[in-house]
């Protein structure tokens, strides 16, 4: 741990790492105008380039809620998908026509409920395993995930068991103006492209997704350089130190582990609303691991690294769909990132930069 | 400890509540449990060793399971199944399950001197390296064989029937022989832990790597025996988890925490350890119907979700495992 956060620190100062900056961000640009370009000339529908990005930004909340997690506090977390699968289906449960419990409770109202339960069963899972060792809390994690995944499908009377729930409304049903605005503004001809309720509705979606993003973002950096952030940077690389300090390690993980679990769960309740239908698929570990490629690839610790490696995420999940490439391909893709990403740069494509400096602390130019 | 001595518990309740008529029901639980166990057992045996010599938490152990059971399946389709039979299985089988062993053997030494051997990162960097490992032996042979079910082209057979008249238990001669067989695998392990110069190289490489080196011995040597053994005896039981189910891309990956669970339960990095924590696992996931049997509202499919849960108990309260050998 401690020499990846080093070399880390180290890799930052070098020229190298702005040209594999300058050069990720060539690539995000010309794929950005690609689609972009791509949408103008017909090729890519606007409901399709809306999605993208919203997938985007769902990924890279899965992501940001990890890298508080791995990144800051250094906790192996592979219970990603449960709070996934919680902040989709608490809501729904509450909101959804086809729901086995109420359709009472309006989405946004059910987003607070979501949060509740989050922190619950972020406790409930933490307790008992964040003072663990590393690589057993890996296991622990995931185990306690896949019983939660196991209730979800198995207790019919609460969650519809493996056949679902439908009916979900939209994420503003019952608020004024913006729970009937994707039908209200109607039907927009754009020539090549009509604009209809699909593509309004996808586009609030977005923007609510968006805006997840940015606040958590926010609130993260914030946090980050926080005195607070402070302490779990050298719980992560000296446990012992931080302790000596008078710093309560455990209290200090948890709550990391809860503040990521909460940021994980928004991912959750974006894809909840910008479905139909909800099954426990969502509690797939995959969703785990998607979570964990991105933060690694991004560069651990490093919350614009994790959003960058939601964009490779979505690049590789809906890149070999539009090449017709089968599922077992995009698994392949993915196994391989990992391996090629820890053989060639375990420390990430952008790994934080400065990260035990206050940036305005730099100064112009004062570069050693 | 603790769980055993619960579901111990939990099965007198069990008799008395219901009756001695629920004893044949009970005892086929049992049977059943002992089949499945021999299975967890061949896998944990060989995380355990993983752990132990290498380090590190191998999430892709249960896809190397899988790679043995197709392994085996290729094989099968080859060899044929004509021939003299032993246990009700043809010979091509056993052909299948040395297959088996071997495929897994060689795709984990090769994984270790392509992909880990050369990587510059600590125990977690591998751990999650090995889910990409896992990943890429997964999409493999779903690009070979497709997401679809198989299964050996092996007629099911009827329990035998001097066992079910006499005891009510129905157990197949294949059940019988994925026992015999696990358990001549174990006790050969056994025997080269303890009584072979490997053996005892491979236990000082576990206990200390650089004390073991400097002592004149190649640890490089026993890492690459390690691999052929863990993963050999992995592919064992991904044979033996087709013959005992059917083959599926995810059949190894499903197992892999029931596996963990049974590693960490015996002490993880403890070869007999991760034995009898097979054993228990195994009983216990075979023994969940139970609890609905004597009123306990706690379905068969969370059979796995209680191995979990014990899981996560033992590492709470002892966290060696019933081994209790120092893990450092």
């Amino acid at each position: 741990m401690a020499d990846e956060t080093r070399s880390a620190f180290e890799e930052s100062e070098d020229t190298r790492q702005a040209q594999i900056e300058r050069a990720t961000n060539a690539v995000l640009v010309a794929a950005a105008l690609a689609l972009v370009g791509g949408t103008l000339v017909g090729l890519v529908s606007p409901s399709y380039l809306v999605f993208l990005v919203s997938l985007a930004a769902m990924y890279g909340l899965l992501s940001l809620g990890l890298n508080v997690q791995w990144g800051y506090a250094g906790l192996i977390n592979f219970s990603v998908a449960a709070f996934f699968g919680l902040g989709a289906y608490v809501p729904v449960l509450l909101s959804a026509s086809g729901s086995p419990i109420t359709d009472a409770v309006p989405p946004i109202v059910g987003l607070f409920a979501a949060v509740v339960v989050t922190v619950l069963l972020a406790l409930a899972i933490g307790i008992p395993t964040l003072s663990l060792r590393e690589d057993y809390l890996a296991i622990a994690s995931l185990g306690l995930a896949e019983v939660v995944r196991l209730v979800f499908r198995n207790q019919e009377n609460w969650t519809g068991g493996t056949s679902g729930v439908g009916g979900i409304p939209l994420f503003f049903e019952g608020v004024p103006v913006l729970g009937t605005l994707p039908r209200d503004i109607g039907t927009v001809d754009l020539g090549i492209y009509t604009l209809g309720f699909q593509f309004w509705n996808g586009l609030l979606n977005a923007l609510i997704v968006g805006s997840f993003v940015l606040v958590s973002y926010l609130v993260l950096r914030r946090v980050h350089r926080s005195p607070w952030g402070r302490v779990l940077r050298t719980i992560r690389s000296d446990e012992d130190l931080a302790e000596a300090l008078g710093k309560n390690a455990y209290a200090f993980r948890m709550q990391a582990f809860v503040l990521g679990s909460v940021v994980t769960m928004l991912a959750g309740v974006y894809y909840a609303y910008s479905n139909y239908f909800l099954t426990p698929g969502i509690f797939d570990p995959i969703y785990t691991f998607y979570a964990w490629i991105a933060v690694i690839l991004g560069g651990s610790g490093s919350n614009r690294g994790a959003l960058f490696g939601g964009v490779v995420i979505v690049a590789i999940i809906e890149g070999t769909r539009a090449f017709g490439l089968s599922a077992s391909w995009r698994l392949f893709a993915v196994g391989l990132l990992i391996i090629l990403v820890m053989r060639f740069r375990p420390q990430g494509v952008l790994p934080p930069r400065d990260e035990l400096i206050w940036p305005g602390a730099r100064g112009g130019g004062t570069d050693e | 400890m603790i769980g055993s001595l619960s579901a111990a518990g939990v099965l007198a309740s069990a008799v008395a509540q219901l009756g001695g008529g629920y004893l044949p029901q009970l005892l086929n639980y049992l049977a059943n449990g002992v089949v499945f166990s021999a299975i967890i057992v061949l896998g944990g045996i060989g995380l355990s060793l993983v752990y132990s010599i290498a380090n590190f938490a191998n999430f892709a152990h249960g896809d190397t399971m899988t790679v043995g059971a197709y392994a085996g399946l290729v094989t099968l389709g080859a060899v044929g199944t004509a021939g003299p039979q032993l246990f009700s299985l043809p010979l091509g089988f056993y052909a299948a399950l040395l297959a088996g062993i071997a495929v897994a053997a060689i795709v984990a030494v090769a994984t270790h001197y392509l992909i880990y051997e050369p990587l510059d990162v600590d125990s977690i960097g591998l751990l999650i390296t090995s889910i990409g490992v896992a990943f890429v032996y997964r999409a493999l042979v779903q690009l070979r064989f497709g997401t679809g079910t198989y299964e050996y082209d092996i007629a099911t057979l009827r329990p035998i029937p001097w066992i079910e008249d006499l005891t009510g238990i129905t157990l197949t001669e294949h059940e019988v022989a994925i026992v015999l067989v696990s358990t001549t695998l174990v006790v050969a392990l056994h025997v080269v832990l303890q009584y072979t110069t490997l053996g005892r190289t491979m236990r000082a490489t576990a206990d200390n790597e650089s004390l073991a080196k400097v002592s004149g011995i190649r640890t490089d040597r026993v890492i690459t025996s390690m691999w052929v053994i863990g993963a050999g005896l992995a592919g064992a039981a991904g044979v033996f988890l087709g013959l005992y189910n059917q083959l599926s891309p995810r059949m190894g990956f499903n197992l892999l925490l029931v596996v963990f669970a049974a590693v960490i339960l015996g002490g993880i990095g403890s070869v007999y350890g991760a034995m009898l924590g097979g054993f228990v696992i195994g009983m216990v996931n075979r023994l969940t119907p139970v609890l609905t049997d004597v009123g306990i509202p706690i379905e068969p499919a969370y059979a796995n979700a209680i191995a979990f849960v014990i899981m996560v108990l033992v590492l709470l309260v002892r966290p060696t495992g019933i081994a209790g050998e120092e893990v450092t």
